[in-house]
């Protein structure tokens, strides 16, 4: 029983997928925000790699590269606007980013 | 012709409108644009008289196209449009010449000499208007300009109250009105004035022919009575006469140009526009409410203390004579002392201004006394109004007066009694006002320090005693002008008892004015008449207690019921409807804004929460 099937690669995909969710919920600081939505898109192109492999096909594999693309790009952008509201607030904790609320 | 009519009708509306727009902060100009205004439309209109030769003029075009339906927009220039068109414009352009003086020292003379323009815009409009829709549309006009002139001294609770009454009650009046065009366009599928008498005309001809097979008459008295509101109403006749004596809290000579001359002779005007849809019940049950008017009126009058307000009364009486000669068949009768009257009454008005206008707005006449001496001009021209207006013989009042008292002598004794009690009357309130208000002495400073009104009032009231000495020979007048008259007049002419009249005639005028010498030649600051007679004063006082009724309805009846139906809309339409559905929205929104936290955490985890809903749908989680 040690080969290693796309199950576990699922079960590993849902973990990352779980970890980031409760970063993104959890955590205050801006910037490890972002990481674990990092981590969630690492999650899915885990899940999509596997599928891929166990299809036989390409198409899993080729939208992992359209992630990453996407990912790095959006993460370019969300350090970039990190940058600027933390230039204009001298914060980068979420709990100072409420202005809706009020 | 259509082009000039056009020219006539557009004129004062163009100069209300710059007026309105440009002019509010020039007085002085504003008069002057309206006087050279009302100068104007008296050219053009004596040229619209004059150059159809008295042919009857007409011109339409469409107004408005709906699906299989047309209304038109068109002059029709007859008889009697030519002669109130005369009127108007003449009448109209003298008492904008006296408002120049009157209203000299006014703050807002941008206002009224405006709201004169829109009046003589609305008059003239219903003057040359061919179809029904067109005078209501031009009717309501008048209505309007009348409640803005009447509240041209908005800020005293009187005028403002009178403005309000005044558009009220004629709005009774002229839901009639509507209502009778409604049922005229149903009888006839048309408005056009000329197009129904034609009709008329062949249904009549043809059941004169086919006796066998008669074609029902559309006309109904229901139909002429209804149409006949608008002219209760307008005209201020019984029982809608409340609004006119209210009315004399506007400028003087607003009194004199819509109350007196034009307006109120509106709705004579209206009626010999539709004449030929009358049945002989409808005359006669105007010739009886005319005349007994003539009499109210001529009640009411005797005990005013207000030289307006007589005046007012009078106007009523007088506007009763022309309905009940309306109502004896004899149209071109009361065409005719609408045009005398105009020309007298006007005079009397005017003079009063003059009288008010000297006095520093004291009205009362028992405050007034010894005028005479110290204003020749307007006392003397107020004389010949009041001899006028009393039938003195060889005066304007005499031929058009006593015309209609030999026409009613002939043809109905009932109403001759009233309109012949009503004569005696007139000439005893007429003369009771000027030996009061011009003779003896002067019984107070206002009057002490009187002093004749400058030439611009002067001259309008020399022009109009002038034509109220000569206006009843109708041979005077070209055919143009009084050819809607005529007619009857020869009728008239031919008629029996003529000598008996002339007697009657003379002996009423002379009773009035002994009896007003005997009662008022010596009087102090209250009324003789009062300690004389105080059940009968008291009861002239009372009105016959029309303003009470009417009081006692709105208070009583309509207010509660208003207020039922308040709370009716305020519980179902404003509550359970508007309020109600605003309610769901609103919960809908209390929901919504539960979920902006303003954490980010939060807007993750809906957002994530959402894409697993999404989720759980695409896989068919709901069932779907």
């Amino acid at each position: 029983m040690n080969t290693i099937t796309p199950h576990h690669f699922l079960i590993l995909a849902f973990l990352l997928f779980g970890v980031g969710f409760l970063g993104v919920v959890i955590r205050r600081n801006v910037l490890l925000v972002l990481m674990s939505l990092e981590l969630m898109l690492n999650g899915i192109n885990v899940a999509l790699v596997a599928f891929s492999r166990a299809g036989a096909n390409l198409d899993g594999s080729i939208f992992v590269f359209f992630i990453m693309t996407v990912a790095a790009a959006e993460v370019s952008v969300g350090l970039a606007l990190l940058v600027a509201l933390y230039k204009k607030r001298k914060s980068i904790f979420t709990e100072d980013m409420n202005l809706l609320g009020n | 012709m259509e082009t000039v009519a056009f020219i006539v009708l557009l004129l004062p509306l163009l100069s209300a409108c710059v007026t309105l727009l440009f002019l509010r902060k020039h007085g002085n100009v504003a008069a002057l644009l309206s006087v050279a205004t009302a100068g104007g439309i008296l050219a053009f209109s004596l040229y619209l008289i004059f150059a159809g030769g008295g042919e009857t003029f007409a011109w339409e075009a469409t107004w408005i196209r709906m699906s299989g339906w047309e209304l038109s927009f068109g002059f029709l220039m007859d008889g009697p449009a030519r002669l109130l068109l005369f009127v108007v414009s003449f009448v109209g352009f003298l008492i904008h010449v006296f408002s120049l003086g009157y209203m000299a020292d006014d703050d807002a003379k941008a206002r009224y000499f405006g709201g004169l323009s829109i009046f003589m815009f609305s008059m003239l409009g219903i003057t040359l208007a061919d179809n029904l829709i067109m005078i209501f549309v031009f009717w309501e006009l008048v209505g309007f300009s009348s409640y803005l002139l009447i509240a041209h001294y908005y800020s005293t609770n009187e005028a403002a109250q009178a403005s309000k009454k005044a558009f009220i009650v004629n709005r009774v009046g002229d839901f009639g009105f509507l209502i009778g065009i409604v049922l005229t366009y149903w009888a006839f599928d048309t408005v056009n004035l000329v197009e129904i008498e034609n009709q008329l005309k062949d249904i009549v001809s043809w059941n004169l022919e086919n006796p066998q097979n008669q074609i029902l008459n559309p006309v109904t008295t229901a139909l002429c009575l209804a149409l006949a509101c608008g002219f209760i109403g307008k005209s201020a006749q019984f029982p809608l006469h409340v609004w006119l004596p209210d009315a004399m809290a506007g400028p003087t000579p607003v009194s004199a140009l819509i109350h007196a001359a034009t307006m109120v002779a509106a709705g004579i005007f209206l009626l010999v526009r539709i004449e030929f849809l009358f049945t002989a019940q409808a005359l006669s049950l105007i010739a009886i409410l005319g005349a007994g008017m003539g009499l109210y009126a001529g009640f009411c009058a005797l005990v005013q203390r207000d030289i307006k307000k007589i005046l007012a009364y009078s106007t009523l009486s007088q506007l009763g004579y022309m309905a009940a000669a309306f109502g004896l068949g004899m149209p071109g009768l009361a065409l005719f002392h609408l045009m005398t009257h105009a020309f007298f009454k006007a005079l009397m008005f005017l003079g009063s201004g003059s009288v008010i206008h000297a006095c520093h707005h004291e009205q009362d006449i028992f405050n007034y006394g010894g005028l005479r001496r110290k204003m020749p001009l307007t006392a003397y021209t107020f004389l010949i109004g009041v001899l006028a207006i009393s039938g003195v013989n060889f005066l304007s009042g005499y031929f058009s007066k006593d015309a209609i008292l030999l026409s009613a002598y002939n043809l109905n004794i009932p109403v001759f009694v009233l309109l012949y009690a009503g004569a005696i009357l007139t000439a005893l309130y007429m003369f009771r006002l000027y030996f009061i208000a011009f003779e003896g002495e002067a019984r107070s400073k206002n009057a002490k320090n009187a002093h004749e009104s400058p030439t611009l009032m002067t001259a309008p009231l020399l022009v109009l005693a002038f034509l109220s000495v000569i206006g009843g020979y109708h041979a005077l007048f070209p055919d143009a002008i009084v050819g809607a008259a005529v007619p009857d007049l020869t009728v008239v002419a031919g008629m029996d008892n003529h000598l008996w009249m002339i007697v009657l005639g003379t002996l009423a005028w002379i009773i009035g004015i002994v009896g007003a010498k005997n009662l008022y030649g010596k009087v102090g600051q209250t009324d003789p008449l009062a300690a004389k007679a105080p059940a009968f004063f008291a009861l002239c006082r009372s009105k016959l207690f029309f303003d009470d009724i009417y009081d006692f309805y709105v208070r009583r009846i309509q207010d509660p019921f208003a207020r039922f139906i308040e709370v009716m809309e305020m519980l179902f339409i404003s509550g359970l409807m508007v309020r109600g559905s605003a309610g769901i929205a609103g919960l809908f929104a209390l929901l919504g804004r539960a979920c902006y936290l303003g954490k980010i955490h939060a807007y993750a985890f809906w957002f994530i929460f959402g894409t697993l809903g999404f989720l759980a749908y695409a896989v068919g989680f709901f069932g779907n």
